[in-house]
């Protein structure tokens, strides 16, 4: 047990420093929410600061998700290109300890993505949460940091053997905002897209985080919680046979090191 | 007839395989999710602004500013990719000219920006009802072959950074997403603070969305002849500069040895 610990935190330790000075971390949780904030402060306070809660947390969470998930999944894309691929697969260690180590990394730089956006929403647009509950709130952003860690642990076997995986994903980086309920409500969707956002563990933790960052009448933010933790226990579940497939799959076909 | 069929096949072969879209998959990634979600994803949070009567406004800006979805990505990464994949000392080690070499980067680029933005009009008719009944068809269609040819003139200049820079696709994404904020895309240029609209009336863009938001309202070709002119400039300064950047840049980046560094 505690060669697994120590391997998963050997995994962060490296993988962090890695992120300290790699440009792309930078550009993922410090200007990509800055853009974003940007964008939802110009267009939400255009009517008023009603809906103000969406442009300063809205960026923040987009910055967050793209370093947890993204940058997290695409340093296994990153093994590959360093020609240190196979070496992760082959070593004794299981996968999932080494991945939870990258995972845990990416999910502490990417908090810092709320930093730039609530100064840039203060100093730029005068913009601040004044009816913020602080417990409430930090639970939400605990959970929905979970939720980020659940998916990221679970899908990020898929960048070690699907080489267009991460093509694919980013792609559909603006539809997960949006399905996700990152920067409008999701009862703005089209009613058929609104079940598969349902789906989704973040957007009941989001739903949570708007909720306790702004009064919102009849908002259940416990019940949000749970089932946040639900749908993230079905995906831990699901990814058990993924990573035994994918396991297998990366010794069968022997093409881990195609880049 | 040989050295045209060499130059068509290079410009082929620079589009798919430098952009990394060689395979099916990459291409529906990032030419029909990313534009129908970019689509999707403003109009939604534009309506959640401001309400559903300025939907339209939304769903056009983006549509438009799709093309640099290929002007800016697929023409940096297609010079800035020669270094990742280690064929850079190769190129500048040919004796090609290197203005063909240069303008050609952005060649398959642009026509694929336009066919970008036709594909986001495709969208914006199918999902938000667009009428372009009263619109100088014509016209639109103008402006979309200027502002794909113009922010294909800014990805050339930035593009060249990546002779001596190892990840300029970041650059790339800076700009693609910096675009939706200064170029009037989802809100009027009007709304941002004097120093920003300065940047605004200094990219391309701007005005070519202008110009192609009043064609869709009927204006006509006098109207916005001094947007598109002024778009036009624009675009030729920058790839101007952009080819001056790459020819400094190849010679520094030969002295410096930063050709292969990766």
């Amino acid at each position: 047990m505690s060669s697994l610990v120590r391997a998963a935190w050997r995994s962060f330790e490296i993988s962090t420093r890695l992120r300290v000075v790699s440009p792309w971390a930078y550009l993922n949780w410090l200007v990509f929410p800055v853009i974003f904030a940007s964008l939802g402060l110009f267009m939400l306070t255009s009517s008023g600061f009603t809906r103000v809660a969406y442009g300063v947390l809205g960026g923040g969470i987009i910055g967050f998700w793209s370093v947890a998930y993204l940058d997290g999944g695409n340093s296994i894309q990153e093994e590959r290109w360093s020609g240190t691929l196979e070496q992760i697969f082959a070593v004794p260690t299981p996968l999932f300890v080494i991945v939870i180590g990258k995972i845990v990394g990416s999910l502490l730089v990417g908090l810092l993505a709320f930093l730039p956006t609530v100064a840039l929403a203060y100093f730029g647009f005068h913009a601040s949460l004044p009816a913020l509950d602080p417990l409430r709130f930090a639970v939400s952003l605990a959970v929905l940091s979970f939720s980020f860690f659940i998916i990221a642990v679970a899908l990020t076997p898929l960048f070690a053997v699907w080489r267009w995986a991460f093509t694919v994903l980013n792609g559909l980086e603006m539809a997960v905002y949006g399905l996700c309920g990152f920067m409008f409500p999701v009862t703005l969707l089209p009613g058929w897209l609104q079940p598969v956002s349902y789906l989704l563990s973040p957007t009941w933790a989001t739903r949570a985080l708007y909720a306790s960052a702004s009064p919102t009448a009849g908002a259940d933010v416990t019940g949000w919680w749970l089932i946040t933790f639900g749908l993230s226990a079905v995906y831990l579940a699901l990814s058990v046979f993924l990573y035994r497939f994918v396991e297998a799959k990366a010794r069968v076909s022997g093409e881990l090191a195609l880049a | 007839m040989i050295q045209a069929t060499a130059f068509t096949r290079s410009l082929w072969l620079q589009y798919v395989a430098l952009f990394q879209w060689a395979t099916p998959l990459g291409y529906l990634a990032y030419k029909v999710l990313l534009p129908v979600s970019q689509i999707v994803f403003f109009v939604q949070l534009g309506v959640f602004a401001t309400g559903p009567s300025n939907a339209l406004y939304f769903a056009l800006g983006n549509s438009l500013q799709l093309t640099a979805n290929s002007g800016i990505f697929g023409v940096i990464a297609t010079v800035a990719n020669e270094r990742h994949l280690g064929t850079l000392p190769i190129l500048l080690g040919s004796p090609a000219n290197r203005l063909l070499t240069f303008v050609s980067r952005s060649f398959v680029n642009v026509l694929d920006g336009i066919l970008g933005v036709f594909f986001g009009l495709v969208v914006t008719v199918l999902l938000y009802r667009l009428d372009l009944r009263t619109a100088d068809l014509p016209l639109l269609a103008l402006c979309i072959v200027v502002i794909s040819m113009t922010t294909a003139g800014l990805g050339l200049l930035f593009g060249s950074v990546g002779l001596v820079m190892r990840d300029a696709i970041i650059v790339a994404n800076v700009v693609y997403y910096g675009l939706l904020i200064v170029c009037g895309v989802n809100f009027p240029v009007g709304r941002l603070p004097g120093v920003l609209q300065a940047v605004a009336y200094s990219l391309p863009l701007t005005r070519g969305v202008q110009a192609a938001r009043e064609a869709v309202a009927g204006a006509g070709i006098s109207q916005v002849a001094g947007l598109l002119a002024g778009e036009l400039l624009i675009g030729a300064i920058y790839a101007g500069l952009g080819y001056a950047l790459f020819r400094l840049l190849e010679g520094w980046s030969r002295r410096g040895g930063l050709q292969e560094a990766y």
